[in-house]
């Protein structure tokens, strides 16, 4: 089943002569058990194309489901009710609260979302697939960045999503890094059946891929 | 709460100094209240010790006490019980050979009626005879004794002070209670002069050819420099209340303005805005909660350092309506950035 499906989505910023066309009638799905890759030169219209995924903003026209729940309609507060039900996100900049250490930023994922997440053990076991486990009780602050990227990666998944969108996921790591991130996100796609979208430039991730797709000028197509 | 909390402990500079401004304000609240109180309660401390309702002067004193005169034929046409008193007051300077003098309000009264009777000695006794005076405890704070002798305006005749009196005060001065006698004599009044007026524990409404009632409001009010002392304190206190206000707006906009680029992450995880609404407003209510509680333990270890001299005095409601003036400040200065949280965009957190 797809966890996300997208039919025909135009994204149209601005209007009349102002107007600008991000995507221009996109099709796409990613599988549950999937990681998909979507590549292209910055500016292509890849983040937009997160953005709608991620039901951060609604697309000018076109069919967007989440899950087998058609997003299009959603009120933000429904929206925002489903990114932190069944998305996770990996951000570019980290993202980070810089004010709360390593196990305050899962423990806020607990404050704000009861149920599902991670069983302690679990958390324990990501943690170490990360490298990150004696990391703890840092704050961003003293984290290099690829110790910040792989803390973003782990509170992303600690809220067990059904569907995972990453933005540049392996922008700050070395190439030993993103090998092991790449398992992880496979292991993770496999053993416990999430859709992982990765936005990225790396070639490194590519072979970890069940699909890839470039896009260009607005528009997507499938090369793996 | 909890990103309230974290971000307090982790930011202690920033949110310390924010602490130390509000405590500043809530601070100089306190003890402007607390000096307006207490310069407002040497005003009329005595008139409430009496439990005076209203006051019977000559109609041409302009309400001022010192210079009324109640004449025999007045007090006939007035109805005296044992809720009336009589007095006799006048301003003196009371003098102890070899020191300064002290400026006082000495108030002859009668032995048998309220205000002699309700004294409240807190050392020695009450007067007995015409030259012996009850003194307010400040002149023994300034080094005034039991059994001291003192002259009046420079009187002839020496008054013994046989005892001290808590809270006797009037128009900022300390009172001697002494007997009209004595009053008449010091004030040397022509004959047939009695009192200077009536103070009644009850809403008496007499009125003769030469006297008026006053009811305690308008008497208190009339008071030299009462009500102009109290609505300067009144305006100094809803100016500092509002500074805090700005202040806890101020600062809590900017530290929301810093901090929307994370809102931005956290909306884009699904975090609901009412979570950092809360947030920022129990931050405002933590911050300024924190500062009260310094403000507090500040103004009391004032209170017990100044010098008794300085009128510094707290009613309960004063602490309520500070407490409760600064977290209303707190709560709107709180919901202050409120539309700028709701108005968060969660695309911002995804990079071009």
């Amino acid at each position: 089943m797809a966890a996300i499906e997208i039919k025909n989505v135009k994204k149209v910023y601005g209007q009349g002569d102002a107007a600008t066309v991000a995507l221009k009638g996109v099709d796409f799905s990613a599988d549950t058990g999937n990681v998909v890759l979507l590549m292209g030169p910055s500016g292509a219209g890849k983040s937009t194309l997160l953005t709608i995924m991620g039901a951060l903003q609604t697309a000018t026209s076109g069919k967007v489901e989440i899950d087998g729940q058609d997003i299009s309609q959603l009120k933000e507060k429904d929206r925002s009710r489903l990114r932190l039900n069944k998305l996770g996100f990996i951000l570019q900049a980290y993202n980070l609260v810089p004010y709360l250490t390593v196990k305050e930023q899962f423990q806020l994922v607990d404050k704000v979302k009861k149920t599902g997440n991670l069983r302690q053990e679990e958390l324990k076991d990501l943690l170490a697939d990360l490298g990150i486990e004696n990391l703890v009780k840092k704050y961003p602050e003293n984290l290099s960045g690829g110790q910040k990227q792989r803390v973003a990666i782990a509170r992303a998944m600690y809220a067990n999503p059904k569907i995972l969108l990453a933005d540049e996921p392996t922008a700050s790591l070395d190439s030993e890094r993103v090998e092991e991130v790449g398992r992880l996100f496979k292991k993770l796609a496999k053993d416990d059946r999430k859709a992982i979208i990765l936005v990225t430039h790396d070639p490194r991730l590519e072979k970890y891929a069940d699909h890839i797709y470039d896009m260009m000028d607005g528009q997507l197509s499938q090369r793996k | 709460m909890f990103l309230a909390l974290k971000e307090i402990k982790h930011e202690k500079m920033r949110y310390g100094l924010i602490v130390f401004m509000i405590f500043l304000i809530a601070y100089m609240i306190l003890a402007t209240w607390g000096l307006a109180y207490g310069l407002a309660r040497e005003n009329t401390v005595a008139l409430e010790g009496w439990q005076t309702k209203s006051v019977v002067l000559n109609k041409n004193a302009n309400l001022f006490m010192n210079s009324s005169i109640l004449t025999k034929d007045d007090l006939k046409k007035i109805n005296l019980t044992d809720k009336e008193a009589v007095v006799g007051e006048l301003q003196v300077v009371a003098k102890k050979k070899g020191k300064t003098g002290i400026n006082a309000q000495y108030m002859g009264v009668k032995k048998g009626e309220f205000i002699y009777k309700d004294q409240d000695v807190i050392a020695g006794r009450r007067a007995k005879s015409k030259y012996e005076v009850t003194a307010d405890s400040s002149f023994k704070d300034k080094g005034y004794k039991l059994g001291d002798k003192v002259t009046l305006n420079g009187s002839d005749h020496k008054y013994t002070i046989v005892g001290f009196v808590k809270d006797a005060k009037i128009n900022i001065e300390p009172i001697m209670y002494g007997f009209l006698p004595a009053w008449k004599e010091l004030k040397n009044v022509a004959p047939g002069i009695e009192a200077s007026g009536i103070i009644s524990q009850r809403k008496l409404s007499v009125k003769g050819k030469n006297f008026k009632t006053y009811g305690i409001k308008e008497f208190t009010q009339k008071l030299p420099g009462h009500s102009e002392q109290n609505m300067t304190f009144e305006l100094m206190i809803a100016f500092m209340f509002i500074i805090s206000l700005a202040i806890v707006a101020v600062f809590l906009y900017i530290l929301t303005i810093q901090k929307l680029p994370n809102y931005a992450v956290l909306r884009a995880q699904g975090v609901p805005a009412k979570t950092l609404i809360w947030a920022t407003v129990s931050q405002s209510l933590l911050l300024v909660t924190s500062a009260l509680v310094l403000a507090l333990l500040a103004i009391w270890g004032t209170a017990a350092a100044i010098p008794a001299s300085v009128p510094m005095a707290f009613t309960p409601g004063i602490f309520v309506a500070t407490i409760g003036g600064m977290l209303v400040m707190a709560l709107l200065g709180g919901l202050n950035p409120v539309r700028t949280i709701l108005k968060i965009d969660p695309v911002q957190a995804i990079g071009g």
